[in-house]
């Protein structure tokens, strides 16, 4: 009897001495604990190259500088990084520190109250460094919700090398000459135009921009209120798109093509001069240089705005771009997560982003290391446009975004019309 | 019918012995001592079967049960994923589904992928298990190599397929190089032809299962029919057609119903060669590619539910009237009440 109330002893005794102890690691883990050990989790979409060392420099630099805080980074593939993020906003269990694409879904994030509000913690040396237009994207109903980081306007990458094979003067600013210079491209046997449509939003960049010119900016902000498209003008952007394609522009296969993943992607097309042009935003030249035959930075890249067309209600100096940033978590610990945000935009890192993106940096005296002529003439552009727009699917949200993401590539396929994208869309906003 | 009444007997056998059915309360009154072991023993049976069933159980309510009761409380509201439910809508979701052209195409891929695989995989699989039931040298090797495509994980299969079966990917480079390069196709990007490809590819990756099945079939039909059948002057496709078929049958059901569930739950080739966003439009989108684009992809997790049920419901509907007007000969007294 006694050797049974001792075994039960002992077990018990175990017992407490376990949950003691789980109790104890996790109290001492508690990331709101002030003054003691702070982790961090951040995650970010660069999952190679020189754009991962750079943030695990980056990271590395910010312990060193504030010994208490550990930052963990997870590097997610683009394309699933938006799915991912939301099921652990859901969950609960959200990262830190995460990459912010703004618009409609950071509006939903901002609405499920899963946003921490930065904006008494931006530094003086960020609000004098970064323009307030930068931030106007991150902003809502007078708060900030994100720290930019680069600036990444839309416009058509292009060989030169390839280009002149093919006897191209100069580069095309209407819509007319574009297609003058694909036809003298496919004289030659050169694809023109590579179109990741495999992951929908690079085909869908081609309808963003003719809806850009067709559209007024009004109708383009109006619509991620009313999540309608019932204006003319997006109707006529399609048939634009339609009429484009009909001269069979893109890569042999463009359906299957991803974007940014292997040499037989579309960056990957042009990184080895495969393929002429590619319609993208700034972050092209990084995601090429990362996929040419030697790892280096493509020699004979160059940039033009994206062209004009006839008629239509936008500005032929508006542009495409995002807003490239980071936001924290509301449960994250304020303080480490924000110095974090003010870390990174300094000028020396932002430099280092630079570099290692072959991006534009949010950070003025940052962009003035710039020197790529493909980098300025983009950067220039942007400066001068009257207009940026949002990309759309950001702008319109993630059920909306998506189902005109993929009805563009329906068109494109020749399994829709002008009409349909219009439908779809607004078919879409019924799920949600 | 030597499967019919062994898989009969087994069920009665057990519920004999069960506690609430055992002859404590039929017999002559027992001695006390007796009749209070006898319940110890039925205690300690309860608690037996508690114990050895009990993880289980609760395993499959957590992780089967209640998910399809979450997905059908989720499926009446419009609903982000963000805190709780608020925005009920009724049956809105499931009109939503029933009218969208996107899930009318989904059907008939489905039903596409369904009747092909069997029409496809299922006289090849026969041939070729009839073909390996011989003896001949390289039976083993060849055995193995027919299964490894089953065994080799869906994303390997995908990917690899989906490399070689690119524009300007080997299988197109191989027609080039033999001379025949007027059949260089855009084989996952052509609407017209990229089912067909997916059929293709899943035939190859499953059929080894099918045949391995019916492999496991042909070695319990009794090697004394054929003999007898050969005696009384049989062809040998006499003896396949009126011997092995037949006897082979309750084989073939399975495998088709195995098949079938499958071919409606298809996912992840599609997923891994289309990717999250072009299934649809390559004419390939199945209805779990569907669920995960409009839901989990847009983020409409009240719709993506409701989508999630419609499917439960396709599949279970299919799986009920496929056992009870195919399955029923075969699985008498298992699945269905016994009669005598």
């Amino acid at each position: 009897m006694t050797r049974k109330i001792r075994a039960a002893a002992a077990i018990a005794l175990i017992g407490a001495t376990a949950l003691t102890a789980a109790g104890c690691s996790a109290g001492g883990s508690d990331p709101s604990s002030d003054g003691g050990k702070v982790t961090m989790t951040f995650w970010h979409n660069s999952t190679t190259g020189p754009g991962k060392a750079y943030w695990d420099d980056t990271i590395s630099a910010f312990e060193k500088k504030y010994p208490n805080v550990t930052i963990k980074a997870q590097a997610i593939q683009n394309e699933d990084l938006d799915g991912k993020l939301q099921t652990a906003l859901n969950s609960g269990d959200a990262p830190d520190v995460f990459l912010q694409r703004g618009g409609g879904k950071m509006d939903a994030m901002i609405a499920a109250g899963q946003l921490m509000d930065i904006s008494d913690s931006i530094s003086s040396d960020a609000k004098q460094s970064i323009s307030k237009g930068t931030f106007a994207g991150y902003e809502k109903d007078g708060k900030t919700y994100a720290m930019p980081g680069a600036v990444l306007p839309e416009g058509i990458w292009y060989s030169k090398d390839l280009f002149e094979q093919a006897g191209i003067d100069g580069t095309p600013t209407t819509m007319d000459e574009l297609n003058d210079d694909i036809a003298k491209l496919k004289a030659k046997d050169i694809d023109p135009v590579a179109v990741g449509a495999k992951d929908a939003w690079p085909a869908a960049h081609w309808y963003y921009n003719f809806a850009l010119r067709e559209c007024s900016e009004k109708t383009l902000n109006d619509a991620a209120k009313s999540l309608k498209f019932d204006d003319s003008c997006w109707t006529k952007a399609g048939q634009q798109l339609e009429d484009f394609n009909a001269t069979k522009p893109f890569n042999q296969g463009f359906l299957t093509t991803a974007a940014q993943q292997g040499a037989g992607s579309s960056a990957g097309l042009l990184a080895n001069h495969k393929a002429a042009m590619e319609l993208m935003g700034a972050w092209d030249p990084g995601v090429i240089a990362s996929l040419t035959p030697d790892a280096k930075p493509l020699q004979d890249l160059g940039w033009f705005p994206f062209p004009t067309i006839d008629g239509g209600k936008g500005d032929p100096k508006s542009m495409m771009g995002g807003v490239d940033g980071n936001s924290c978590s509301a449960q994250a610990p304020k303080k480490a997560c924000t110095d974090f945000l003010n870390f990174i935009v300094q000028k020396d890192n932002q430099e280092a982003y630079y570099k290692a993106f072959n991006a534009i940096p949010v950070n003025k005296d940052a962009q003035s290391v710039v020197s790529e002529p493909y980098l300025k003439t983009a950067l220039a552009a942007y400066q001068e446009a009257p207009f940026v727009s949002q990309y759309l699917d950001t702008l319109y949200g993630q059920n909306v975004g998506n189902a005109l993401n993929t009805s563009v590539v329906d068109l494109l396929a020749g399994k829709g019309s002008a009409k349909d994208i219009v439908e779809t869309t607004n078919q879409a906003a019924a799920k949600g | 019918m030597a499967l019919d009444t062994s898989l009969g007997t087994t069920p009665a056998k057990a519920s004999g012995s069960t506690p609430g059915t055992s002859p404590a309360g039929s017999g002559a009154p027992l001695p006390a001592a007796r009749r209070t072991a006898k319940r110890v023993a039925d205690w300690r049976k309860r608690v037996e079967i508690a114990v050895l069933a009990g993880p289980a159980v609760i395993v499959f309510v957590t992780f089967v049960i209640l998910p399809v009761a979450l997905a059908a409380y989720y499926g009446f509201y419009k609903w982000q994923g963000y805190g709780p439910p608020t925005n009920f809508v009724g049956l809105q979701n499931y009109l939503i589904i029933f009218q969208d052209k996107a899930f009318h195409s989904v059907l008939m891929h489905n039903g596409f992928i369904v009747l092909m695989s069997l029409v496809l995989q299922g006289p090849i699989a026969i041939v070729l298990a009839l073909l390996l039931n011989q003896k001949m040298h390289g039976r083993g090797l060849i055995r193995v190599l027919v299964f490894v495509p089953y065994v080799i994980s869906e994303v390997i299969v995908g990917t690899g397929w989906s490399l070689m079966l690119q524009s300007n990917g080997a299988v197109n480079d191989l027609f080039q190089g033999m001379g025949l390069g007027g059949l260089r196709q855009d084989w996952l990007s052509n609407p017209d032809i990229a089912i067909w490809t997916l059929l293709v590819i899943i035939s190859w990756k499953y059929i080894g299962f099918a045949v391995i099945l019916f492999l496991a079939g042909l070695q319990s039909i009794p090697e004394e029919l054929f003999e007898a059948a050969a005696i009384d002057g049989a062809s040998y496709w006499q003896i396949q057609r009126r011997i092995t078929l037949p006897l082979l049958g309750p084989t073939i059901r399975i495998w088709a119903f195995l098949s079938i569930i499958g071919s409606l739950q298809l996912f992840d080739l599609v997923y891994i060669i289309w990717g999250q966003y072009i299934s649809s439009t390559a004419g390939t989108s199945t209805m779990a590619t569907y669920m995960v684009a409009n839901g989990r992809t847009s983020g409409n997790f009240g719709f993506g539910s409701a989508v999630a049920v419609v499917m439960f419901l396709i599949s279970l509907v299919v799986a009920l009237v496929y056992q009870h007007f195919v399955l029923r000969r075969d699985t008498a007294g298992a699945l269905t009440e016994r009669k005598n």
